[in-house]
């Protein structure tokens, strides 16, 4: 199938990150020219190479707390750099690098930076706690007019009855769900930029404060500061490049009902995407050798687990007990670098995608996956979801 | 009752009939004048068939809890918790599913499968919003193995 996917048109080219941590003193605007200039010098390019740029998400979304990527037309103009693409998108952000992929794939653009600078550690300390959801609007519009005004004021709240029918269709415990933040931690662990990075156990987990049950402070990711820049290049360029990273399939379908509270099943919110992903690939999930798939709630990543392939539906919960599978050294390590639970919250998969990548290019030190071939990527946000397979190149 | 906390809806074209119907504690949604499919939330198109003829049906009999939550975060200042949260569905009403607080047990009574009376509460900015009454006896298993009407 290989060479009219477009995707197979583009590469990841290069991966930057600013200081992350609980608070970062300096503002999102700063946050995001680290990045970007981290991340172009990684893709071994010069800011006069870039001819695209991205952000997620784009500027309707500015009003949320600790959502801080800086005008684009102000980033453009600090870097002083001439664009024949940008975007500033939500709806469709399936990937950070899909976008952008579609851009060098279709000649619009040779070098596109996508960014995705958070500072909700610091919105969340100044707010006394992690805000509301959309409470700095004085009324709840759209879909959240069912979901703000009877009370589901948090996607957590919106999101724990699906875990809590989860859990109860295929008798799957909190004992079993603790091992993905505890094997997260042990990853962070090895992570010098991870936020927390001291030992977490099964006992500290359910010993920790209910938010929404089922879901407890561990299932929860972790409120940041901090910017992941990638770089996406047309794949004719690779030879200019240090050490680009093949995307060989990606996918990001919306199916079902679209919304929190409606979602026939959550649990299955990333099947219909995954399918997708692997109609465009002859890998198999067997083939992954690294697993970086979203967690902004631990279920999150239970549910990917069971939509890619990587067990079956309910098992999740026995696939990822006692931590040995999805560790370090074992059939599907997780979450390499701690995920948003331990790692910190840089959203809608860009943390996940800038170890992707290290981990392909054999960059990560303590924590790398010995002979990493192939990862997966997934990245959801309720009912957005995106799935991709990247690989070495050869 | 006091008010709850929480965000108040914006009310638009689609969803007047709605907001007005809950002040009176009525639960309205939308019936396709064609199919006779109903529809939530209202869209003034039938999910079924796409017709735009629709007109509005009050849903009055018990709802089963297709799943819950209990809050215990206090999300914004004045949030009394823990409450549970409901998703309630009706045998007899598919395609209809509402979200809302949980009264007359304990939050940690809420179970999937359990039988709800439709209510209202008052909720923010003056606005009677969704809540529902645990029935005092079990739930009738309907909804607690996926089949709930869908
Ligand atoms: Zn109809």
């Amino acid at each position: 199938m290989g060479g009219e996917l477009f995707e197979r048109r583009a590469v990841i080219s290069g991966v930057g990150q600013s200081a992350i941590g609980r608070q970062v003193d300096r503002s999102g605007f700063q946050l995001t020219l680290d990045a970007i200039l981290a991340a172009v010098a990684d893709a071994g390019l010069t800011l006069d190479d870039v001819d695209g740029l991205a952000m997620f998400p784009g500027g309707g979304k500015a009003n949320v707390p600790g959502y801080a990527n800086g005008d684009l037309y102000e980033i453009q103009d600090a870097l002083r750099i001439t664009t024949s693409w940008r975007q500033g998108i939500v709806e469709g952000m399936c990937l950070p690098f899909y976008g952008p992929a579609m851009a060098v794939a279709t000649g619009q653009a040779r070098h596109v930076v996508i960014w995705r600078t958070v500072k909700e550690g610091s919105a969340a300390r100044n707010a006394g706690g992690r805000p509301a959801y959309g409470s700095t609007n004085p009324t709840a519009a759209g879909p959240l007019a069912w979901l703000l005004p009877v009370g589901a004021l948090s996607p957590v709240c919106q999101i724990a009855p699906y875990a809590t029918r989860y859990m109860h269709e295929y008798g799957v415990t909190r004992e079993q769900l603790a091992w993905i933040p505890v094997t997260q931690r042990a990853h962070a662990a090895l992570n010098p930029d991870a936020v927390y990075r001291s030992p977490l156990t099964v006992e500290d987990y359910l010993a920790s404060r209910m938010i929404s049950t089922p879901i407890c402070l561990y299932d929860c990711d972790v409120p940041a500061d901090g910017a992941t820049a990638i770089v996406v290049s047309a794949a004719e360029t690779a030879a200019d490049l240090r050490a680009p990273v093949a995307i060989e399939a990606m996918a990001g379908v919306v199916d079902g009902r679209p919304s929190w509270e409606q979602w026939e099943d959550m649990g299955r919110v990333g099947y219909a995407t995954a399918a997708a992903m692997w109609a465009r690939t002859d890998l198999r999930p067997a083939d992954v050798d690294v697993a970086e798939i979203y967690d902004g709630f631990a279920i999150e990543a239970v549910w990917w687990l069971e939509a890619m392939g990587f067990c079956g539906p309910g098992e999740a919960g026995s696939f990822v007990e006692g931590g040995k599978r999805i560790g370090l050294g074992g059939e599907l390590p997780m979450n390499t670098w701690g995920g948003q639970l331990s790692g910190g919250r840089l959203h809608a998969a860009f943390g996940h995608t800038a170890e992707a990548v290290r981990q392909l290019r054999g960059e990560c030190g303590e924590r790398q996956v010995a002979g990493a071939r192939v990862a997966a990527v997934t990245s959801v946000g309720g009912y957005e979801a995106g799935a991709a397979l990247l690989t070495r190149m050869p | 009752m006091t008010a709850t906390v929480g965000i108040p809806p914006a009310v638009t074209e689609e969803t007047a009939a709605f907001w007005e119907a809950a002040a009176e504690g009525r639960l309205l949604v939308e019936r396709c004048a064609g199919c006779g499919a109903e529809s939530f939330p209202p869209y003034g198109m039938c999910r079924a068939c796409r017709s735009r003829a629709v007109e509005h049906v009050e849903i009055t009999g018990r709802g089963h809890v297709y799943s819950f939550t209990v809050n215990y975060q206090r999300w914004m200042p004045g949030l009394e918790v823990p409450y549970a949260l409901v998703l309630v569905e009706w045998a007899d009403h598919p395609g209809v599913r509402v979200f809302g607080r949980l009264r007359g047990c304990p939050p940690e009574d809420a179970a999937v499968g359990m039988t709800v009376e439709v209510g209202f509460e008052p909720g923010p900015g003056g606005y009677a919003v969704p809540s529902f009454v645990a029935v005092a006896d079990v739930g009738d298993g309907i909804g607690g193995t996926g089949d709930g009407g869908e």
